[in-house]
């Protein structure tokens, strides 16, 4: 470590993973973090593509079907659910430590944790021990992908105090983004890797766990910190802030404790839970409300325009955010929100599948940007000195939209079908039940006020 | 110097989003088509 140290920066005696040692100097470039940031959830955003393992998983011994002594789907499903679980988990846990011990020293750990995840899940396969997928990919894993999500965020955002939506919103979107990159990597190294007596689901673990462990490192080597009092040049914190703007400090024991925590947790909740409804259940819902005319192939391709959307969205949003305000951003999700949500049914009756693919475009693309926008808003909100460890709590809204969203739309659907109404107009309630969750999200947004002066900080930040 | 790195950078992100990107786009099309 000490060589490290030397070879980075002279013979400093403040270890090279140090917040200290991240300060940047005065020459620094800051458009060289949102590549670091990307770098990192281009990495941890694999987890969106990890059901390309699901069946080969399932076919660890018989390869071509699965024997008695494979491990079946459901088994195999708890370790996404396990990975999310330790996501929300750790963010919200670790969020204090992040922000204390700095990006890079964050970043590499969860280089490690991730990365070391994958290689414990790779040794699982080789013996056939799903504890070590649970152990590896879900628990380590997991906590890689917390500690990775809020630490880039936290320190975009002190770097771009003239334009955070944008910044948060291009690391955001590399979450979306590394869903892509890493489909059709699985099944390139799944065929690479594939023997005669091998599926080849270890080698592409393993190979993973190397290239994201290395990836994600990258960017912790070159991320940096803001000195005290740094601005970007040119610009001038305005005289007049903004309305819901906050010039002051919030910790985030006190956040947690003001109305507007809870109200975002709503907001955030509500309008994840809406979109990953949609995402869970979009092949089957286009193939049943256009029955006989949208086959299993094109649904798959609406799922792949759906996932682009979702990642265009986190940027697009969250720059415009920076223009029309936070509050604004998500009245449009919720208002827009509702009107295509309602109209879906019409549309569905209407046969147009065209109209269907774009409104639920604009939905997944809002889904997305209810993601991105949510680190500035708490920016807004609460000033900078705890955002990363305020945004890690807000996540918990994420784990139970998770849960809420999936069981919502299947549960009405099965009991609409139940009840005799045919498979292409089981949607139609689910849609309005929908519409009625953001109704509820745009009270909670419509509620939002400044932050009480009694939970501003009262030292400096430091 | 620093530009150099920018570039860099931005090509060791910006490549492999662009090729998952232009995959899935790719696939989207085809099967939509």
């Amino acid at each position: 470590m000490t060589a490290i140290a030397r070879t980075f920066g002279g013979e400093s005696r403040v270890s090279f993973w140090d917040r200290r040692r991240t300060v940047a100097p005065a020459d620094f470039n800051r458009f060289l973090v949102p590549p670091a940031a990307l770098a990192v959830h281009l990495s941890i955003g694999q987890v969106y593509a990890f059901s390309t393992f699901n069946l080969p998983l399932t076919r660890l011994l018989g390869l071509v079907h699965s024997a008695p002594a494979d491990w079946n789907l459901a088994e195999v499903g708890w370790i996404f659910s396990i990975a999310i679980f330790f996501l929300g988990a750790s963010a919200a846990l670790c969020g204090r430590w992040v922000d204390a011990a700095g990006p890079r020293k964050a970043m590499a750990v969860a280089a490690l944790c991730f990365g070391g995840g994958l290689l414990v899940a790779a040794l699982g396969v080789h013996w056939h021990e799903l504890w070590l997928l649970y152990l590896g990919y879900g628990a380590l894993g997991g906590c890689g992908l917390g500690i990775g999500y809020i630490s880039p965020v936290s320190t975009l955002i002190k770097w771009f105090p003239d334009r955070p939506g944008m910044a948060t919103g291009l690391a955001i979107m590399g979450f979306g983004g590394g869903a892509m990159i890493a489909a059709p990597l699985s099944l390139i190294l799944m065929r690479e890797f594939g023997t005669a007596t091998s599926n080849g689901v270890a080698g592409s673990f393993a190979t993973m766990g190397i290239l994201y462990f290395a990836f994600m490192l990258i960017g912790a080597f070159v991320v940096r910190v803001p000195a005290a009092g740094w601005t970007p040049t040119g610009w001038r914190a305005p005289e007049r802030p903004r309305r819901l703007v906050t010039t002051a400090q919030v910790s985030v024991g006190a956040a947690t404790r003001s109305p507007q925590f809870w109200l975002l947790w709503g907001v955030l909740c509500l309008n994840v839970t809406a979109g990953i409804a949609v995402l869970g259940q979009a092949s089957p819902m286009i193939q049943e409300m256009f029955s006989g005319r949208v086959a299993p192939a094109a649904a798959a391709g609406f799922v792949g325009l759906l996932s682009l959307f979702n990642m265009g969205g986190r940027f697009f949003w969250a720059t415009i955010s920076d223009y029309i305000g936070r509050k604004n951003t998500y009245f449009v999700f919720f208002v827009l929100g509702i009107a295509l949500y309602a109209a879906v049914p019409t549309i569905g009756n209407f046969g147009s599948i065209a109209l269907f693919v774009g409104a639920f475009a604009v939905i997944l693309s809002m889904y997305g940007g209810g993601f991105a926008t949510i680190p500035a808003y708490l920016r807004d909100l609460f000033g900078t000195m705890h955002v990363g460890a305020i945004h890690g709590r807000l996540l918990t809204a994420w784990a139970v939209a998770g849960i809420l969203g999936p069981v919502l739309i299947d549960y009405i659907r099965e009991f609409q079908i139940d009840r005799g109404v045919p498979k292409a107009q089981a949607y139609s309630v689910t849609m309005y039940v929908m519409c009625g969750l953001l109704l509820l999200g745009l009270i909670c947004n419509a509620l939002i006020r400044e932050v009480d002066q009694r939970h501003h900080h009262r030292e400096s930040p430091g | 110097m620093n530009k150099l790195r920018l570039i860099l950078l931005w090509l060791i992100v910006g490549l492999p989003l662009a090729w998952g990107v232009a995959h899935t786009l790719q696939n989207a099309l085809r099967l939509l088509h």
